[in-house]
């Protein structure tokens, strides 16, 4: 054996994974090239936390803006008429970004708002995160199937985030996330900002890629002896399932956004309608990979609620079988529907094809939402932070999906398309479904990833504010989008504002609640009690190992003798069989 | 011949059999519990990054059937400029060299340093020899005539206002497709020069060799399907 | 267990209302709502099962010391089909009616009126079957004054007029990027894309007794407009598909109006105008949004005392600006690119006659007033902007 090379065991007895070498600099060199999944999954961790920082900061931009209708008055001032403009709160930002109007900053706003949280938040979010740090340890592993390409991801992941904030700094770009031509393909004709956003894009797709291969390499080769299918935590079929999209999909946007690319620097005319090309066509691409990616960004969410709800009520999970397949399924059909967001562009034929395949989709959810309920039934409740963002997950999400419902509905989406319906639909879907279960999750795994518990009573708060601010920024936008106010609108009629105004105030206390978070998480940090090996008494792999794990997760190499979800036969590992005494029925 | 073909029983001078890098020395990462379980999942893993490859052209082929239907005489026009010859001869080029590729992994595989070497050199000419044949006389000749994509094509004799779409698909397609020899061939070069250096692959350890070559086998599918859309069907 | 749309159309409930501001303008408007509402009910029927379970389950088994899990089934067969197979059922329903009210929506009956939809950034052009279009613009707010004459202020937007009760069939074609033609009181928008023609149909309501709106009865002789309250009923109509800077400024009205005014006017608007009139009309039309007459510049330069003025360019150089400029300018507007504008005007090549080019550079000469009547008119200052 080399000794350049690891030996089989030799850090198995060393201490925690983020015990590093002595000295700053060593030990920044160590977490950069670290072939460590929990490493690269905790720079994630804070990397995309940043990058939700900063799409929310655009995203109270634009709701500062909605305040007012914004209108261009002429008021008769004595006896002279003045044209004075009221109202537009971002006009101070004007020079600052080079934009030509308010408007524009507007609309620079939305679009990096949207960009920045779906391609460089929404999507790495919980997979390159917690996905990172637990997959390979709830499979029993040492690491993922190939750990240098893990770490090639977070570095295309973080030159992507770079490129794109770069185009950012130099003024933004005002496409609206989708990038629709030949919009894109003009705008801003004389600057590069576009191309630099799209190739942003393109870049953060390929790091996508890595890791949702990686993943599937993962889960097939690496599940630890006596660890069949279907005996793995519901958690890694949805990351299974997360992975199969990414790999799948992913490449089609690329493609797209490399013509893109080609047309806007080019013009060679694929899109371009003045040359024959078919705008309609880039809409097509777009959303072949761009609807499967909603569900790249749910169902990891949705692993996550199945942990949390089975380990915080100690019941076994209901109808594993069904959540493990629906995840399946979901990953599945979702390829065939993207045509619903372009219903006003497309032929009656398709339109109605698409329509029927959409409710199709929704069905494996359903299925979800009923067993996670059904869990629920005769369990033991904690209401800890993790748990109460489990049941804020089924209200929320629950209320954003059934409003999928009228939006694939074919004549009610001709009305409610491109209104505020559709926003608050998938701001109840991504914010209070993906977010919401990242919230909790990061909070489930938090004594395990750092070894500190947080504050329950500052978990809670944050909680309950986020809970509030969310439901008054969104609710309000239903009743927005149902009477007419449609979206990207910097300006708009004045019956409107109440709604708007409340939809603004909701924002900040959902600010107040995230800051909460932020304090907590920095105290448990710098001053949180040491957590132990399994503070909720969990039966999944990674509460057999120390809190934080070692660098090789296991002191041994273990070996599964019981399913994820069996609270009611088996006492937790490390846990007083008081705290969890078994059913006495037995 | 057989007998030059047999394993190469020759030992490698000691600087190069002492080398981390030579195959007998190789190690399998620490995460793997044998050596089969990492060869496996490379290959799965190159397998999957393979199908990413076959979607990221399936957009092509899409866009190539959209403006098929909707233009189409503009296609027929298209494929009628183009000279089956050399798309003929380059898929013989190809061919050859996916064999040659094929050979390669076998050889490792046998342990025959030399004509794992031999077998990737010839690979590699190939490789370069597509890509001469593409320039020269095709890229080349047809940028000198203004059949150029988009907004670059001038050529005077065009028949169709949408034969510049035609071309601008023909260019991403083609040019999308010989990016990926380039990669290719690099990749097969990696390996060449690994084994010329180190003897890095072997009976135990050609993971690299078999990837690279998969990857060259994709090349050269894409092309069968590039040829008969481009060159053949009018 | 057919739910029927119509008959719950024909009663609309509050919350209906309330949803959506109980304004829907025709039959098929009406049937999505109620449609809307069907899934909405549903939605919430479906939302207390599950999370009033949640809620109850959460009650009653909440975690107490030392009392243990009780035991219950991991799956249930019967129970999980059951919620797949009702769902599935009732989705069905769902996509059927939906499909329905949809082909009601976009369909127009043959004989349906034709009017051409023209959008471009950032504006819409409606062409009548004569061949003529609207020049009336609305005013976001108009009051009257004490004396009876009609103060308007604010963003202006061009009025379409539709006839009461009858079929409207529309054709749609944008210039430049993709736009989408709403009229949220109709339910309905379809995108406006370059190079392609869609379009829907609509039927108009019947005007109701108070329905009214303030209405150009005539022209005073500076252009400027005599308003009157008649019988009429406005409606937006909204740009919804993002296309730029003006994006949600890019509205309109709709004016439906008794059949025999819709006619006066439409026939009015077909008369041969003086070119000066024209060239104003296309600029309250097409040009306003970007070019103002009274000095301040917008998107675009203004365009007071341009004529026969040097113009400097953002290459540094510059150009007498005369009628063969103007001509190139607004043809092939990237040509000479005016310092401190971006590139941001599309080209009308195409869309503008030989005619209306000649109308503009009229108007373009002196906006302030129409050459050819100057002298019998001393003071007819511009009362437009
Ligand atoms: C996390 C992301 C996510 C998820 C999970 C979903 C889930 C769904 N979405 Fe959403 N959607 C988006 C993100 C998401 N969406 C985004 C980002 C956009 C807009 C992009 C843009 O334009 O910028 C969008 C837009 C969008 C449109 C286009 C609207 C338009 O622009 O006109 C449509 C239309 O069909 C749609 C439908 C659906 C449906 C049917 C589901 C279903 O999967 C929902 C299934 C869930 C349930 C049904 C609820 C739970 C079930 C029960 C409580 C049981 C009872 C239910 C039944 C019996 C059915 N979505
Ligand atoms: C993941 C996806 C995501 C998330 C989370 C959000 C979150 C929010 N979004 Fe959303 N939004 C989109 C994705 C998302 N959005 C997309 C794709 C669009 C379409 C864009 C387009 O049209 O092109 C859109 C568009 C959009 C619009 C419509 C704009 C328009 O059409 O004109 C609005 C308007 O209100 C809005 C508001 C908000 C608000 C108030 C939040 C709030 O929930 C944000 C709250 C967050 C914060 C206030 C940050 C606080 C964070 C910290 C303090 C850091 C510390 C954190 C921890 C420790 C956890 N968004
Ligand atoms: C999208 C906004 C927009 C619209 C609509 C628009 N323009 Fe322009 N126009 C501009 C901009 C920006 C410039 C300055 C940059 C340039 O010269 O291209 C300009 C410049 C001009 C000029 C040159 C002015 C000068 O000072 O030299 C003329 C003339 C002109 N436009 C005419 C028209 C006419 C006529 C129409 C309508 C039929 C029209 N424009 C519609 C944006 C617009
Ligand atoms: Cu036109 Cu938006
Ligand atoms: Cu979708």
């Amino acid at each position: 054996m080399m000794t350049t090379l690891d030996t089989h065991d030799s850090h198995a007895h060393g201490g925690s994974y983020f015990d590093g070498p002595p000295g700053l600099l060593a030990k920044i060199w160590q977490w950069m090239t670290t072939v460590d999944h929990k490493k690269i999954g905790v720079m994630y961790l804070f990397a995309v936390l940043f990058m939700f920082f900063l799409g929310g900061m655009a995203a109270l931009a634009v709701r500062y803006e909605l305040l007012d209708p914004v209108r261009t008055v002429t008021e008769l001032q004595g006896t002279e008429l003045v044209e004075s403009t009221t109202g537009q709160r971002l006009a101070f930002l004007q020079d600052i970004m080079n934009a030509k109007s308010p408007n524009e900053v507007y609309n620079r706003m939305f679009t990096l708002h949207g960009a920045v949280m779906v391609f460089m938040f929404i999507v790495p979010s919980i997979p390159a995160s917690l996905g990172n740090f637990f997959l390979p340890i709830m499979l029993g592993a040492k690491d993922v199937a190939f750990p240098r390409l893990n770490l090639m991801s977070w570095w295309i992941y973080v030159i992507g985030c770079l490129i794109g904030v770069f185009s950012i700094l130099l003024g933004g770009v005002d496409t609206g996330w989708t990038f629709y031509t030949p919009y894109s393909t003009t705008t801003d004709a004389d600057h590069y900002r576009v191309v630099l956003m799209v190739l942003a894009a393109f870049v953060l797709g390929f790091s996508s890629i890595l890791t949702g291969m990686n993943f599937v390499v993962t889960v097939h080769k690496l599940r630890a002896p006596g660890m069949g299918w279907f005996d793995m935590p519901l958690f890694i079929w949805a990351l299974y399932a997360t992975s199969i999209i990414q790999v799948l999909a992913t490449p089609v946007i690329g493609i797209t956004l490399l013509l893109l690319i080609l047309e806007r620097t080019m013009k060679i005319g694929i899109f371009d309608p003045s040359m024959g090309g078919d705008p309609v066509l880039y809409q097509h691409f777009f959303w072949f990979y761009s609807h499967p990616v909603v569900y790249v960004m749910i169902l990891p969410a949705m692993g996550i609620i199945s942990e949390l709800l089975a380990i915080h009520a100690r019941k076994h999970i209901f109808g594993y079988r069904a959540i493990a397949f629906s995840s399946l399924g979901i990953a599945a059909v979702s390829f065939l529907v993207w045509g619903h967001h372009i219903f006003t562009a497309m032929g009656e034929l398709a339109a109605v094809l698409f329509s029927a395949l959409t409710f199709l989709v929704a069905i494996p959810t359903a299925i979800k939402v009923f067993n996670w309920v059904a869990t629920l039934y005769k369990g033991s409740i904690v209401l800890n932070t993790p748990m109460c963002y489990a049941l804020m997950f089924l209200f929320t999400f629950t209320i954003g999906g059934l409003t999928g419902l009228p939006l694939a509905t074919l004549s009610t989406d001709l009305h409610l398309h491109d209104t505020y319906y559709v926003v608050a639909h998938f701001h109840y879907v991504m914010m209070g479904g993906t977010v919401i279960a990242f919230m909790g999750g990061i909070h489930h795994w938090w004594p395990k990833m750092f070894g500190k518990m947080y504050s329950e009573t500052g978990g809670l708060i944050g909680c309950a504010l986020v809970f509030i601010g969310f439901n008054l920024t969104f609710f309000t936008q239903f009743f927005l989008g149902t009477q007419g106010m449609p979206r990207r609108y910097a300006n708009y009629v004045d019956e409107f504002q109440t709604l708007h105004e409340i939809s603004t105030y909701g924002s900040w206390i959902l600010l107040a609640g995230f800051l909460v978070h932020l304090v907590t998480f920095i105290m448990s940090l710098v001053g949180g009690e040491k957590a132990s090996a399994n503070p909720w008494g969990g039966l999944t792999l990674e509460w057999e190992c120390e809190s934080p794990p070692i660098e090789h997760n296991f002191h041994h190499e273990p070996i599964v003798k019981h399913g994820p979800y069996d609270f009611e036969s088996v006492v937790p590992p490390h846990c007083d069989p008081k705290d969890y005494p078994l059913p006495q029925s037995h | 011949m057989q007998t030059t073909l047999d394993a190469d029983t020759t030992p490698a001078p000691p600087h190069i059999a002492k080398h981390p890098l030579h195959w007998r020395n190789r190690d399998y990462g620490h995460h793997w519990r044998n050596r089969d379980e990492e060869f496996d999942a490379s290959k799965f893993g190159m397998w999957l990054f393979l199908t990413t490859e076959v979607l990221l052209f399936a957009g092509i082929f899409c866009g190539y059937a959209v403006f098929r239907m909707l233009y189409p005489e503009a296609w027929s026009n298209g494929s009628h400029y183009l000279d089956w010859k050399f798309g003929a001869a380059n898929t013989v080029v190809l061919l050859i060299s996916s064999f040659t590729c094929a050979m390669a992994v076998r050889c490792a595989q046998l342990n025959q340093q030399k004509w794992l070497k031999i077998n990737l050199v010839i690979t590699l000419v190939c490789a370069a020899l597509f890509v001469f044949i593409k320039l020269k006389f095709e890229y080349m000749v047809k940028l000198g005539d203004g059949k150029a994509p988009g907004t670059f094509f001038s050529y005077e004799y065009a028949q169709n206002a949408h034969e510049q779409l035609w071309w601008s698909l023909y260019y991403v397609g083609t040019g999308i497709h010989a990016l990926h020899v380039v990669i290719g061939a690099s990749l097969l070069g990696y390996v060449l020069f690994r084994s010329w250096k180190y003897q890095a692959y072997g009976p135990t350890e050609y993971t690299m060799v078999e990837n690279s070559a998969l990857y060259w086998h994709l090349v050269d599918l894409v092309w069968i399907f590039l040829f008969p859309l481009l060159y053949l069907i009018h | 267990m057919m739910l029927s749309t119509t008959t719950l159309a024909d009663s609309p409930s509050i919350l209906q209302d309330w949803i959506f501001g109980g304004n829907a303008a025709s039959r098929a408007a009406a049937q999505s709502d109620a449609m809307f509402l069907a899934i909405t009910w549903f939605s919430i029927i479906s939302f207390v099962i599950v999370i009033g379970f949640a809620a109850y389950c959460v009650i009653k088994y909440r975690r107490k010391p030392g009392v243990p899990v009780q035991p219950s089934p991991h799956h249930h067969t019967l129970l999980e089909i059951i919620w797949t197979v009702v769902p599935s059922a009732s989705l069905l329903v769902f996509f059927v009616l939906g499909f329905r009210g949809y082909a009601d929506k976009v369909v127009a009956p043959a004989n349906a009126m034709e009017l051409k939809v023209d959008a471009w950034k950032w504006g819409w052009k409606v062409t009548y079957p004569n061949g003529a279009s609207s020049p009336e613009q609305k005013f976001l707010s108009e009051q009257v004054l004490n004396d009876g004459l009609v103060q308007q202020t604010g963003l202006q937007y061009p009025i379409f007029y539709v006839p009461e009760d009858s079929d409207v069939r529309l054709r749609m074609h944008s210039q430049d990027v993709i736009h989408s033609f709403w009229i949220p009181e109709f339910r309905t928008k379809m995108d406006v894309i370059p190079n392609r023609y869609t379009g829907y149909g609509f039927r108009t309501p019947k005007l109701k007794a108070g329905d009214t709106v303030m209405h150009q009865v005539d022209v005073y002789p500076d252009g400027s407009p005599v308003l009157a309250e008649v019988s009429g009923r406005d409606m937006w109509i909204f740009c919804a598909e993002y296309c730029g800077d003006e994006h949600s400024r890019m509205a309109a009205t709709l004016r439906v109006v008794p059949r025999e005014v819709f006619e006066e006017k439409v026939a009015e608007w077909g008369r041969p105008k003086s070119p000066w009139l024209l060239g104003q009309t296309i600029w309250k039309q097409q040009c306003q949004i970007c070019h103002s007459i009274d000095g301040k510049p917008g998107t675009g330069p203004t365009w007071q005392g341009i004529y026969g003025t040097e113009g400097a360019f953002a290459d540094g150089s510059t150009h007498m600006r005369d009628e063969n400029y103007i001509r190139e300018s607004i043809l092939n507007p990237n040509e000479k690119v005016v310092a401190g504008f971006a590139p941001a005007m599309p080209s009308f090549q195409g869309s503008l006659s030989e005619e209306d080019l000649e109308g503009l550079i009229m108007f373009i000469k002196s906006p302030d007033r129409d050459p050819t009547t100057a002298g019998e008119d001393g003071d007819s200052a511009g009362s437009e902007g």
